[in-house]
Protein backbone atom coordinates (compact mmCIF):
# COMPACT_ATOMS: atom_id res chain seq x y z
CA UNK A 1 0.00 0.00 0.00
CA UNK A 2 2.55 2.55 -1.22
CA UNK A 3 0.70 4.77 -2.72
CA UNK A 4 -1.12 8.04 -0.90
CA UNK A 5 -4.34 7.73 -0.22
CA UNK A 6 -6.73 10.92 -0.78
CA UNK A 7 -9.10 11.78 1.95
CA UNK A 8 -12.84 10.68 1.42
CA UNK A 9 -15.08 13.29 0.06
CA UNK A 10 -18.84 14.06 0.92
CA UNK A 11 -21.49 15.66 -1.27
CA UNK A 12 -24.84 16.59 0.22
CA UNK A 13 -27.80 18.22 -1.17
CA UNK A 14 -27.68 22.11 -1.19
CA UNK A 15 -31.28 22.50 -0.37
CA UNK A 16 -32.10 20.62 3.54
CA UNK A 17 -35.29 21.89 4.90
CA UNK A 18 -35.00 21.66 8.70
CA UNK A 19 -36.76 17.87 10.04
CA UNK A 20 -36.65 16.34 6.32
CA UNK A 21 -34.71 14.01 5.80
CA UNK A 22 -31.63 14.47 2.97
CA UNK A 23 -29.34 11.88 1.38
CA UNK A 24 -25.27 11.89 1.92
CA UNK A 25 -22.84 10.34 -0.57
CA UNK A 26 -19.56 9.76 0.23
CA UNK A 27 -16.97 8.65 -2.12
CA UNK A 28 -13.46 7.12 -0.73
CA UNK A 29 -10.38 6.11 -2.88
CA UNK A 30 -9.41 2.92 -0.81
CA UNK A 31 -7.81 -0.45 -2.10
CA UNK A 32 -9.62 -3.34 -1.25
CA UNK A 33 -7.95 -6.48 -1.43
CA UNK A 34 -8.11 -9.69 0.55
CA UNK A 35 -4.47 -10.73 -0.15
CA UNK A 36 -4.89 -13.86 -1.56
CA UNK A 37 -3.93 -14.82 -5.12
CA UNK A 38 -4.13 -18.10 -7.62
CA UNK A 39 -0.71 -18.25 -9.30
CA UNK A 40 -0.60 -22.19 -9.54
CA UNK A 41 -3.57 -24.09 -11.70
CA UNK A 42 -1.57 -27.31 -11.97
CA UNK A 43 -3.09 -28.97 -9.06
CA UNK A 44 -6.54 -28.04 -6.64
CA UNK A 45 -7.10 -24.31 -6.48
CA UNK A 46 -5.08 -23.02 -3.58
CA UNK A 47 -4.60 -19.92 -2.64
CA UNK A 48 -1.19 -18.42 -1.98
CA UNK A 49 -0.30 -14.91 -0.30
CA UNK A 50 0.17 -12.25 -3.20
CA UNK A 51 -0.17 -8.67 -1.43
CA UNK A 52 -0.56 -7.34 2.22
CA UNK A 53 -4.96 -7.42 3.34
CA UNK A 54 -5.87 -4.32 2.71
CA UNK A 55 -9.75 -3.35 3.49
CA UNK A 56 -11.82 -0.39 5.38
CA UNK A 57 -12.34 -1.77 8.92
CA UNK A 58 -15.31 0.50 9.74
CA UNK A 59 -16.76 3.76 8.66
CA UNK A 60 -18.24 5.96 11.18
CA UNK A 61 -21.26 8.53 10.67
CA UNK A 62 -21.46 11.36 13.25
CA UNK A 63 -24.07 14.30 13.19
CA UNK A 64 -22.68 17.02 15.10
CA UNK A 65 -21.95 15.16 18.40
CA UNK A 66 -23.58 12.42 17.98
CA UNK A 67 -22.74 8.99 16.78
CA UNK A 68 -25.21 7.81 14.15
CA UNK A 69 -24.21 4.88 12.83
CA UNK A 70 -21.17 2.80 12.44
CA UNK A 71 -20.56 0.13 9.19
CA UNK A 72 -19.02 -2.50 9.84
CA UNK A 73 -17.60 -3.47 6.60
CA UNK A 74 -15.04 -6.52 5.25
CA UNK A 75 -12.28 -7.17 2.39
CA UNK A 76 -15.58 -8.11 0.05
CA UNK A 77 -16.36 -4.39 -0.30
CA UNK A 78 -14.95 -2.85 -3.75
CA UNK A 79 -12.21 -0.82 -4.67
CA UNK A 80 -12.77 2.68 -4.17
CA UNK A 81 -16.50 2.60 -2.57
CA UNK A 82 -19.23 4.81 -3.13
CA UNK A 83 -21.29 5.41 -0.02
CA UNK A 84 -25.13 6.59 -0.14
CA UNK A 85 -27.19 7.23 2.70
CA UNK A 86 -30.09 9.09 4.26
CA UNK A 87 -30.40 11.45 7.79
CA UNK A 88 -32.77 13.46 8.60
CA UNK A 89 -31.98 17.28 9.48
CA UNK A 90 -32.69 18.01 12.76
CA UNK A 91 -29.93 20.30 13.36
CA UNK A 92 -27.63 22.88 11.65
CA UNK A 93 -24.34 20.41 12.49
CA UNK A 94 -21.85 19.11 10.27
CA UNK A 95 -21.62 15.68 9.05
CA UNK A 96 -18.62 13.99 9.58
CA UNK A 97 -17.37 10.88 8.30
CA UNK A 98 -14.55 8.43 9.27
CA UNK A 99 -13.03 5.70 7.86
CA UNK A 100 -10.48 3.41 9.30
CA UNK A 101 -8.84 0.66 7.86
CA UNK A 102 -7.55 -3.04 8.86
CA UNK A 103 -4.01 -1.25 9.94
CA UNK A 104 -5.70 1.26 11.54
CA UNK A 105 -5.50 4.39 9.89
CA UNK A 106 -8.17 6.74 10.04
CA UNK A 107 -9.08 9.02 7.45
CA UNK A 108 -12.01 11.84 8.08
CA UNK A 109 -14.15 14.31 5.62
CA UNK A 110 -16.74 16.53 7.03
CA UNK A 111 -19.57 19.09 5.73
CA UNK A 112 -21.62 21.91 7.39
CA UNK A 113 -25.37 21.24 7.50
CA UNK A 114 -27.05 24.53 6.61
CA UNK A 115 -30.74 24.92 6.21
CA UNK A 116 -32.22 27.13 3.30
CA UNK A 117 -35.81 27.46 2.67
CA UNK B 1 47.52 -45.13 -12.93
CA UNK B 2 49.17 -45.08 -16.15
CA UNK B 3 51.30 -42.08 -17.47
CA UNK B 4 47.98 -41.40 -19.98
CA UNK B 5 45.18 -41.03 -17.46
CA UNK B 6 48.10 -38.99 -14.94
CA UNK B 7 47.50 -35.45 -16.50
CA UNK B 8 43.50 -35.77 -16.39
CA UNK B 9 44.31 -36.33 -12.19
CA UNK B 10 45.93 -33.71 -11.81
CA UNK B 11 43.89 -31.15 -14.07
CA UNK B 12 40.94 -32.31 -12.68
CA UNK B 13 42.84 -31.91 -8.53
CA UNK B 14 44.09 -28.43 -9.94
CA UNK B 15 40.61 -27.24 -11.05
CA UNK B 16 39.43 -28.71 -7.79
CA UNK B 17 41.76 -25.76 -5.92
CA UNK B 18 40.55 -23.41 -8.05
CA UNK B 19 36.87 -23.57 -7.20
CA UNK B 20 37.06 -23.78 -3.72
CA UNK B 21 36.65 -20.41 -2.72
CA UNK B 22 33.57 -20.43 -5.00
CA UNK B 23 32.15 -23.31 -3.44
CA UNK B 24 33.24 -22.12 0.12
CA UNK B 25 30.91 -18.50 -0.45
CA UNK B 26 27.91 -20.76 -1.97
CA UNK B 27 25.11 -20.27 0.35
CA UNK B 28 21.22 -20.96 -0.09
CA UNK B 29 18.60 -18.24 1.24
CA UNK B 30 15.05 -17.85 1.06
CA UNK B 31 12.88 -14.95 0.58
CA UNK B 32 9.20 -14.52 1.05
CA UNK B 33 7.98 -12.86 -1.96
CA UNK B 34 4.95 -10.42 -2.45
CA UNK B 35 3.17 -9.54 -5.84
CA UNK B 36 3.02 -13.32 -7.19
CA UNK B 37 -0.70 -13.12 -8.13
CA UNK B 38 -0.56 -15.41 -11.63
CA UNK B 39 0.76 -17.79 -13.33
CA UNK B 40 3.12 -15.26 -15.21
CA UNK B 41 4.07 -13.45 -13.04
CA UNK B 42 5.67 -16.58 -11.13
CA UNK B 43 7.42 -17.16 -14.84
CA UNK B 44 8.45 -13.48 -14.94
CA UNK B 45 9.96 -13.14 -11.86
CA UNK B 46 12.14 -16.65 -12.31
CA UNK B 47 13.56 -15.47 -15.76
CA UNK B 48 13.97 -11.64 -14.72
CA UNK B 49 15.96 -12.59 -11.84
CA UNK B 50 18.09 -15.06 -14.11
CA UNK B 51 18.81 -12.80 -16.39
CA UNK B 52 20.03 -10.08 -13.88
CA UNK B 53 21.94 -11.90 -11.60
CA UNK B 54 24.41 -14.91 -11.44
CA UNK B 55 21.62 -17.04 -9.36
CA UNK B 56 20.50 -20.78 -9.17
CA UNK B 57 17.07 -20.79 -8.18
CA UNK B 58 16.22 -24.10 -6.35
CA UNK B 59 12.76 -23.20 -6.24
CA UNK B 60 9.56 -21.34 -5.88
CA UNK B 61 7.21 -22.77 -3.35
CA UNK B 62 3.51 -21.23 -3.96
CA UNK B 63 1.68 -23.42 -1.46
CA UNK B 64 2.16 -24.91 2.09
CA UNK B 65 4.74 -22.69 3.32
CA UNK B 66 4.33 -21.15 6.95
CA UNK B 67 3.80 -18.00 6.53
CA UNK B 68 1.37 -18.42 4.05
CA UNK B 69 3.56 -16.37 1.50
CA UNK B 70 5.54 -17.70 -1.37
CA UNK B 71 9.32 -18.71 -0.79
CA UNK B 72 11.71 -18.62 -3.19
CA UNK B 73 14.84 -20.47 -2.22
CA UNK B 74 18.18 -19.23 -4.10
CA UNK B 75 21.56 -20.15 -4.04
CA UNK B 76 24.36 -17.60 -4.53
CA UNK B 77 28.15 -17.34 -4.12
CA UNK B 78 28.23 -14.41 -1.25
CA UNK B 79 31.44 -13.54 -2.05
CA UNK B 80 29.92 -11.86 -5.51
CA UNK B 81 26.08 -11.12 -4.77
CA UNK B 82 25.11 -9.91 -1.55
CA UNK B 83 21.19 -10.90 -0.07
CA UNK B 84 20.56 -7.04 -0.21
CA UNK B 85 21.37 -6.97 -4.18
CA UNK B 86 19.29 -9.99 -4.22
CA UNK B 87 16.43 -8.04 -2.54
CA UNK B 88 16.52 -4.79 -4.66
CA UNK B 89 16.89 -6.74 -7.99
CA UNK B 90 13.59 -8.85 -6.70
CA UNK B 91 12.16 -4.97 -5.64
CA UNK B 92 13.12 -3.65 -8.89
CA UNK B 93 10.90 -6.66 -11.35
CA UNK B 94 7.79 -5.91 -12.41
CA UNK B 95 5.54 -8.57 -13.52
CA UNK B 96 3.67 -8.83 -16.60
CA UNK B 97 0.58 -6.65 -15.56
CA UNK B 98 3.31 -3.91 -14.12
CA UNK B 99 3.25 -4.72 -10.45
CA UNK B 100 6.20 -4.96 -8.73
CA UNK B 101 7.49 -7.87 -6.38
CA UNK B 102 8.80 -6.80 -3.39
CA UNK B 103 10.58 -9.19 -0.73
CA UNK B 104 8.14 -9.27 2.36
CA UNK B 105 9.58 -8.17 6.27
CA UNK B 106 8.19 -8.38 9.38
CA UNK B 107 4.48 -10.57 10.41
CA UNK B 108 1.57 -9.42 8.28
CA UNK B 109 -0.60 -7.23 9.74
CA UNK B 110 -4.11 -8.71 8.53
CA UNK B 111 -6.43 -6.49 10.74
CA UNK B 112 -4.86 -4.05 13.55
CA UNK B 113 -5.46 -3.56 17.28
CA UNK B 114 -9.05 -1.30 16.85
CA UNK B 115 -8.72 1.77 18.23
CA UNK B 116 -9.90 4.37 20.49
CA UNK B 117 -12.43 6.02 18.58
CA UNK B 118 -13.67 1.96 17.07
CA UNK B 119 -13.97 1.21 20.64
CA UNK B 120 -16.32 4.06 21.63
CA UNK B 121 -18.38 3.27 18.78
CA UNK B 122 -18.67 0.15 19.51
CA UNK B 123 -19.47 0.80 23.01
CA UNK B 124 -22.37 2.86 21.84
CA UNK B 125 -23.72 1.02 19.15
CA UNK B 126 -23.13 -1.96 20.01
CA UNK B 127 -20.49 -4.70 18.42
CA UNK B 128 -22.65 -6.62 15.74
CA UNK B 129 -25.64 -5.44 13.78
CA UNK B 130 -27.18 -8.50 14.88
CA UNK B 131 -26.94 -8.56 18.18
CA UNK B 132 -30.37 -10.50 18.93
CA UNK B 133 -32.08 -9.37 22.12
CA UNK B 134 -33.57 -11.33 24.38
CA UNK B 135 -37.23 -11.31 23.61
CA UNK B 136 -40.27 -12.69 25.32
CA UNK B 137 -43.24 -13.15 23.14
CA UNK B 138 -46.38 -11.53 25.14
CA UNK B 139 -49.13 -13.52 23.21
CA UNK B 140 -51.84 -14.60 25.98
CA UNK B 141 -54.53 -15.53 23.06
CA UNK B 142 -52.69 -17.66 20.65
CA UNK B 143 -55.53 -18.55 18.62
CA UNK B 144 -56.28 -14.99 17.41
CA UNK B 145 -52.82 -14.11 17.29
CA UNK B 146 -52.47 -17.15 14.76
CA UNK B 147 -55.83 -15.65 12.85
CA UNK B 148 -54.32 -12.49 12.57
CA UNK B 149 -50.66 -13.43 11.74
CA UNK B 150 -52.25 -15.57 8.47
CA UNK B 151 -54.07 -12.35 7.62
CA UNK B 152 -51.10 -10.55 8.07
CA UNK B 153 -49.07 -13.26 5.99
CA UNK B 154 -50.98 -12.88 3.03
CA UNK B 155 -51.13 -9.47 2.65
CA UNK B 156 -47.36 -9.08 3.26
CA UNK B 157 -45.62 -11.91 3.25
CA UNK B 158 -46.42 -14.34 0.33
CA UNK B 159 -45.90 -12.65 -2.73
CA UNK B 160 -42.23 -13.77 -1.92
CA UNK B 161 -42.22 -16.35 0.70
CA UNK B 162 -45.55 -18.37 -1.28
CA UNK B 163 -48.76 -18.97 -0.31
CA UNK B 164 -47.93 -22.05 1.82
CA UNK B 165 -44.12 -20.53 3.06
CA UNK B 166 -42.17 -22.58 0.15
CA UNK B 167 -39.89 -19.48 -0.52
CA UNK B 168 -41.40 -19.50 -3.63
CA UNK B 169 -43.47 -16.69 -3.96
CA UNK B 170 -44.87 -15.24 -7.35
CA UNK B 171 -41.75 -12.67 -6.96
CA UNK B 172 -39.33 -14.68 -5.84
CA UNK B 173 -37.63 -15.37 -8.67
CA UNK B 174 -36.74 -11.45 -9.03
CA UNK B 175 -34.55 -12.21 -6.32
CA UNK B 176 -30.36 -12.72 -6.09
CA UNK B 177 -31.29 -14.92 -2.97
CA UNK B 178 -34.33 -17.19 -2.66
CA UNK B 179 -36.66 -16.23 0.53
CA UNK B 180 -36.54 -18.41 3.10
CA UNK B 181 -38.98 -21.50 3.12
CA UNK B 182 -40.88 -20.48 6.32
CA UNK B 183 -41.54 -24.18 7.60
CA UNK B 184 -38.52 -24.52 9.00
CA UNK B 185 -39.55 -22.71 11.78
CA UNK B 186 -42.67 -24.65 12.32
CA UNK B 187 -42.98 -25.54 15.97
CA UNK B 188 -40.09 -23.98 16.98
CA UNK B 189 -39.67 -23.11 20.79
CA UNK B 190 -39.34 -19.86 22.41
CA UNK B 191 -35.28 -19.55 21.71
CA UNK B 192 -36.38 -18.82 17.95
CA UNK B 193 -38.00 -15.71 18.84
CA UNK B 194 -35.43 -13.28 19.44
CA UNK B 195 -34.02 -14.29 15.61
CA UNK B 196 -37.47 -14.26 14.19
CA UNK B 197 -38.17 -10.72 15.74
CA UNK B 198 -34.81 -9.33 14.87
CA UNK B 199 -35.18 -10.56 10.82
CA UNK B 200 -38.76 -9.16 10.89
CA UNK B 201 -37.96 -5.65 12.98
CA UNK B 202 -34.82 -4.85 10.81
CA UNK B 203 -34.80 -7.49 7.57
CA UNK B 204 -32.13 -9.03 5.48
CA UNK B 205 -30.82 -9.57 2.53
CA UNK B 206 -33.95 -8.30 0.07
CA UNK B 207 -36.43 -8.41 2.87
CA UNK B 208 -37.38 -5.09 4.39
CA UNK B 209 -37.48 -4.15 7.75
CA UNK B 210 -41.19 -4.54 8.77
CA UNK B 211 -40.80 -3.16 12.17
CA UNK B 212 -41.03 0.14 10.03
CA UNK B 213 -44.80 -1.11 9.11
CA UNK B 214 -45.84 -3.43 11.45
CA UNK B 215 -46.49 -2.70 15.47
CA UNK B 216 -44.97 -4.60 17.37
CA UNK B 217 -47.76 -6.77 18.67
CA UNK B 218 -48.59 -7.63 14.84
CA UNK B 219 -44.81 -8.42 14.29
CA UNK B 220 -45.85 -10.85 16.86
CA UNK B 221 -48.80 -12.22 15.45
CA UNK B 222 -46.66 -12.96 12.86
CA UNK B 223 -44.82 -14.98 14.31
CA UNK B 224 -47.29 -17.04 15.73
CA UNK B 225 -48.14 -17.74 12.51
CA UNK B 226 -44.67 -18.84 11.05
CA UNK B 227 -44.40 -21.42 13.48
CA UNK B 228 -47.10 -22.87 12.36
CA UNK B 229 -46.67 -23.32 8.73
CA UNK B 230 -45.97 -26.98 8.30
CA UNK B 231 -43.16 -28.38 5.42
CA UNK B 232 -44.99 -30.55 2.90
CA UNK B 233 -46.17 -33.86 3.98
CA UNK B 234 -46.91 -33.00 7.03
CA UNK B 235 -50.24 -31.08 5.96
Amino acid sequence: MAEKIKPPRIRISRRIKKNKVFKVKVKFDHPSFTGLAMADDTTEPVFNRAKPVTFIRNMLVYYGDELVSRLSLSSGIADDPLFTFKLKATKEAPVKVVFIDNFGKRWEASKEIKFKG
Amino acid sequence: MNKFSQPFVYSFFFVCLLCQPLWAGTVEEEFKIEGIISIASTKALQSELLRQLDIKIIDLNLKKTDSGWPILRVQYNSDLITKDKIETVIGEIEDPAGHKYKVHKGPLIANAALTDEENQAISILGDIAVAFRQVKNPTIDHENSIKRGEEMFVKNCAKCHGLNGNGYGVVAHGFTTWPRQLWVWNNADTSADGYLFWILENGKSDMPPWGLVLSEKERWDLINYIKTIKPPGDE
